[in-house]
């Protein structure tokens, strides 16, 4: 229908307005990411590589790697756990607050909000103090009688995943909920309204109004998470160190490692790792597009 | 309100675009209307009495090195002035040279860098065109501890001078000790399994650790192994399943653990923040550089005496663990006046050590400079005990022994194997093999 | 009477609405009013879990100004993230207009193009752009930092989402009243997806704001950096001071929170615009 409407100009005008963006992503993201791929077939220090022998060594040495492949089982457990917890829990926060009869809405938001506003540094700081053996949350727990003695959370597996979680949950859901507040915005109110007059309880509405309609929304937040979680750095960098006994590294972390973080670079086989990084997500966004996607 | 923010936004958004698209080649210098003065010219700097340093820590290289500048400033130059470049930590320099390697471009890297000791015989070997040897500096080698030039001679040449002295000290509270039934000299020169006694019973008497340990990047096993004498490396590969002594170690520090001498914290912050600040522990053993953490804990002073590390078979044990020294860059302008200054100063300074000393707690290694007055005196935290001469004194003992630019891998994976057994379970050969696989499969043997 | 009766049984009904989300806030806020209570206490008792106010601000911010230019970076980090934000909302909702409102198969395949850009790891693409930079004598300055991050995958499809909910049938009539396409963009694109500016300006610039692994690589000189490298330089070394470094976050963390709630009104307007 829209096509229909649009002549030749308005058509030029539509591709010029995508130049700029277009133009900016192939040489600030394409661009590096050809010159990574090469780099994936090289290895050697940086100021000297040679192209590998045989030509995918990186790529075989990947999945004899086991701490590589520990730190993916690790990464998806975040994924898998995580997002989801997330996301209900942000758009369930936004359909409340979106509701005019609700009072200090402002403030519940900006409450909800703020986490998302303090630095990734001071955020992880912040929770391995709470979370410390002698922490805020340990003398809770002791003080209700939950637990006898003091809990080493950030210090055993379980316990360490869990806190990564949690701190997760508490950075991010503020962040997709502003998502979800956007975009209920474009929906009429008086859909609700009608919805009420209609009887339809809460959870009615959330789940026959609030969901569809967000979809788009739903879709955008979901591919986010998924790549926010796969690039997983800084908590399990800040909050964990990647440990105990590397039970709690990410994907992002390996790699960080093996290009920066340990003194000996290896950016060939840190590239590598990055592409297998770039395929898995990809194809996890396709699958959500399509499955997404009504609209074609 | 809302328009106007809406429409000065715009504007911006304009004319800041208009900038970026004329941007490329021609533009560094002039199109940066929104960045103002923030276009700032590069690090390096080209005066004739000028030389800059990136470090790390302000708390305990910083000041050492404004003492140097001062230093140098008062007795040989004194149109002499050294700029501060401060990162955030090592890494953040061995980032830069691997940038700049990688794009054959040394020239954000100051005149001298500050250097982790362990990675910079393989930053040498990886990136020779970013290093300028020392050679020909006025410094007598000789007055410096063999084990600490090991690190910065290459190739026979002196790449580095050194700053701090990473002697490992083994610190006790001797009221909580003696709470025990034990003096000082219970602790000193004995073995690792008597150690474990005493520990045994602090504990139970006071209900203090005789010691902690950060678990994560666990320091214990190396600077263990070195009072014994011992390496993790034979012959360039990693030595650990087949050496008997660093078994003996592993089984050691995990009977430590399970009878309460020995509390192993999740990471570094949880070691000095929770442990040691948070008084848990009445023993620490780590490079002297820890002992400015001792110190924030004020109530404890006078408590507190140094003495050097148990063995497994006793008699006093000496390690050294962490330090770092200046290196000059290939960047760097006036290396002539670079080296004078590191010479003038770190070189020997009697005036330098002694302000990095009260400024920083920075220890030197420099045997004379460690003679001085300064060194002399007693320190009331540690019960009067002239602990800086101590230290000296115990550093000329340090084994040199095999060392490897894996070194921290290596420390982790041991790390981790300690954890594996016990947490999950693993006997101590069963991790120890699980460390040695992943490490020799990280060096690509 | 009937109006206000029919009030009050709305509210009750809320109440379980309320508990929750007060709850929620608490579990929000309680760690931000911990870092609060941290800048303003010892190192040695921040350390040791203590979560009341204390007397050692002063101190602390001595000492901060002792040892970092607080001021310096603070204006780094602001010249930066703004710059960076005008520039990508900019650049991003013109082409998520583009995109959606001209939308058509090619369009779209060009859009599934530009998305596989959001999913490299920003490890990976570090090094070819730093020699990028290094190489157009972009290091140090506000070019080098903010142009990866202008044009975003991400941005652009935010843009691209949030335009379904435009009317498209004004902008057919806007057509016929003789507006060319650009003036479409700014007269009436624009201020319908307010909303969406204002989300999207908060989250680029916290983005920019936040930013760190990137501007640690790029800013070599300390007179170019910002503040989590500030943040980070107190963190470093083998003792932290904890009540000085929570203080440094305080200040990271204020200008972020103010843009929150500065735009937060426009989400409020924007909603409340949408009813009438």
């Amino acid at each position: 229908m829209k096509s229909k409407s649009v002549t030749a100009k308005q058509e030029r005008w539509g591709w010029l307005f995508l130049i700029p963006a277009t133009l900016l992503i192939c040489i600030m993201s394409f661009y590096p990411i050809i010159q990574a791929f090469l780099t994936s077939f090289k290895t050697g220090s940086s100021a000297n590589m040679k192209w590998a022998s045989p030509i995918i060594y990186n790529y075989s040495r990947m999945f004899s790697d086991k701490l590589f492949i520990r730190s993916v089982v690790n990464t998806f457990f975040y994924l898998i756990v995580q997002v989801p917890i997330m996301l209900i829990l942000a758009i369930l926060l936004a359909q409340l607050l979106n509701n005019r009869d609700l009072k200090f809405r402002g403030i519940f938001r900006t409450c909800v909000f703020l986490p998302c506003a303090t630095a990734l540094v001071s955020y992880s700081l912040i929770f391995k103090s709470l979370f410390a053996t002698q922490g805020l949350i340990n003398s809770i727990l002791q003080a209700l009688h939950i637990t006898s003695q003091n809990i080493n959370f950030l210090g055993t597996a379980g316990t360490a995943k869990m806190v990564i979680i949690l701190a997760l949950i508490w950075r991010w859901t503020g962040y997709n909920m502003v998502f979800y507040l956007a975009g209920l915005q474009g929906i009429e109110y008086s859909v609700y309204e009608a919805a009420k007059i209609d009887g339809a309880n809460g959870w009615k509405t959330f789940w026959n109004i609030t969901v569809p309609l967000l979809r788009p929304t739903i879709i955008m937040t979901f591919i986010m998470s998924i790549n926010g979680t796969l690039q997983l750095f800084d908590e399990s960098v800040n909050l964990t160190s990647g440990g105990p006994a590397n039970s709690t590294i990410t994907m992002s972390h390996y790699i960080y490692n093996n290009s920066f973080g340990q003194g000996v670079a290896n950016f060939g086989y840190a590239s590598a790792m990055s592409f297998f990084v770039f395929i898995l997500v990809a194809i996890l966004a396709i699958i959500n597009l399509k499955v997404g996607d009504t609209r074609d | 309100m809302k328009k106007k923010l809406l429409s000065v936004m715009l504007v911006g958004a304009m004319v800041a675009s208009l900038a970026a698209c004329g941007g490329g080649s021609s533009s560094s210098g002039g199109a940066a209307p929104a960045g103002g003065e923030s276009t700032v010219a590069a690090v390096t700097s080209g005066g004739e009495h000028t030389l800059t340093v990136s470090a790390w820590d302000h708390n305990f290289n910083i000041p050492a090195l404004e003492a140097a500048a001062e230093d140098y400033k008062a007795n040989v130059d004194p149109d002499f002035e050294l700029v501060i470049n401060e990162v955030s930590g090592s890494s953040d320099v061995e980032t830069a040279i691997t940038t700049g390697g990688s794009a054959g471009d040394y020239s954000q890297l100051t005149d001298i860098v500050l250097f982790q000791d362990h990675y910079i015989q393989r930053y040498v070997a990886d990136y020779p065109d970013a290093w300028v040897p020392v050679e020909g500096a006025d410094i007598d080698w000789s007055d410096f501890g063999e084990e600490k030039l090991s690190y910065s001679m290459i190739d026979g040449q002196h790449y580095g001078v050194p700053v701090d002295n990473g002697t490992a000290i083994f610190a006790y509270r001797i009221d909580l000790l003696e709470e025990a039934g034990y003096t000082l000299d219970d602790v000193t020169d004995c073995t690792w399994a008597d150690w474990i006694k005493i520990g045994e019973d602090v504990f139970n008497k006071t209900g203090k650790y005789l010691l902690s340990m950060d678990g994560d990047g666990n320091d214990l096993p190396y600077m263990m192994l070195q009072a014994e004498g011992a390496s993790q490396w034979k012959d360039g590969e990693p030595f650990i399943t087949e050496n008997e002594t660093m078994v003996e170690i592993i089984n050691v520090i995990v009977e430590a653990v399970q009878k309460n001498a020995l509390y192993l914290a999740n990471d570094w912050s949880d070691y000095t923040d929770q442990t040691i600040q948070g008084d848990m522990v009445a023993g620490v053993m780590n490079g002297n550089w820890i002992i400015p953490t001792i110190e924030q804990v004020a109530e404890n002073s006078g408590k507190w005496e140094i003495t050097n590390i148990p063995t497994l078979n006793g008699g006093g044990g000496y390690a050294a663990n962490g330090g770092s020294s200046l290196y000059i860059t290939s960047n760097c302008a006036n290396v002539d006046l670079a080296k004078d200054f590191l010479a003038k100063t770190f070189g020997g300074s009697t005036a330098t050590y002694d302000k990095a000393l009260k400024d920083g707690g920075v220890i030197t290694c420099c045997i004379s400079a460690g003679q001085s007055e300064v060194y002399q005196e007693g320190v009331d935290y540690f019960n009067g005990q002239p602990i800086y001469t101590d230290i000296v004194a115990m550093g000329a003992n340090v084994p040199v022994v095999e060392q490897s630019d894996y070194h921290y891998s290596c420390r982790s994976l041991i790390a981790a194997a300690i954890i594996n057994v016990l947490q999950n379970g693993y006997s101590t050969e069963d991790a120890l093999k699980e460390a040695e696989d992943q490490l020799r499969f990280e060096m690509g043997l | 009477m009937t109006e206000y009766k029919n009030r009050s049984m709305i509210q009750r009904r809320l109440i379980p609405s309320y508990i929750f989300l007060t709850i929620v806030s608490f579990i929000s806020v309680f760690p931000l009013y911990w870092m609060i209570t941290a800048a303003t206490n010892k190192s040695v008792d921040v350390a040791r879990g203590k979560i009341v106010f204390g007397s050692y601000l002063m101190e602390n911010w001595a000492r901060l100004n002792q040892l970092q230019d607080l001021g310096g970076a603070m204006k780094n980090s602001f010249v930066y993230a703004l710059v960076q934000t005008i520039l990508a909302l900019f650049i991003c909702s013109l082409a998520g207009f583009g995109f959606e409102l001209y939308h058509d198969k090619k369009k779209d395949f060009l859009f599934g193009v530009l998305l596989m850009a959001m999913m490299v790891p920003g490890v990976a693409t570090m090094i070819p752009l730093f020699k990028m930079m290094s190489k157009l004598g972009f290091l140090n300055t506000v070019w080098g930092f903010m142009l990866p991050g202008i044009s975003t995958p991400f941005l652009i499809m935010m843009f691209r989402q949030n335009s379904r909910n435009f009317p498209i049938d004004i902008m057919e009539a806007a057509r016929i009243d003789g507006l060319s396409e650009v003036q479409i963009f700014f007269q009436m694109y624009l201020p319908v997806m307010k909303a969406t500016y204002a989300a999207a300006a908060v989250i680029t610039f916290m983005n920019a704001w936040n930013a760190y692994l990137w501007p640690r690589v790029i800013m070599t000189d300390k007179k170019a950096q910002t503040m989590p490298m500030l943040i980070a330089n107190l963190a470093a070394g083998y003792t932290v001071d904890y009540g000085v470094l929570m203080l440094g976050v305080l200040f990271c963390s204020i200008p972020t929170m103010i843009i929150f709630f500065v735009l937060q009104k426009q989400f409020t307007e924007g909603i409340t615009g949408a009813v009438k």
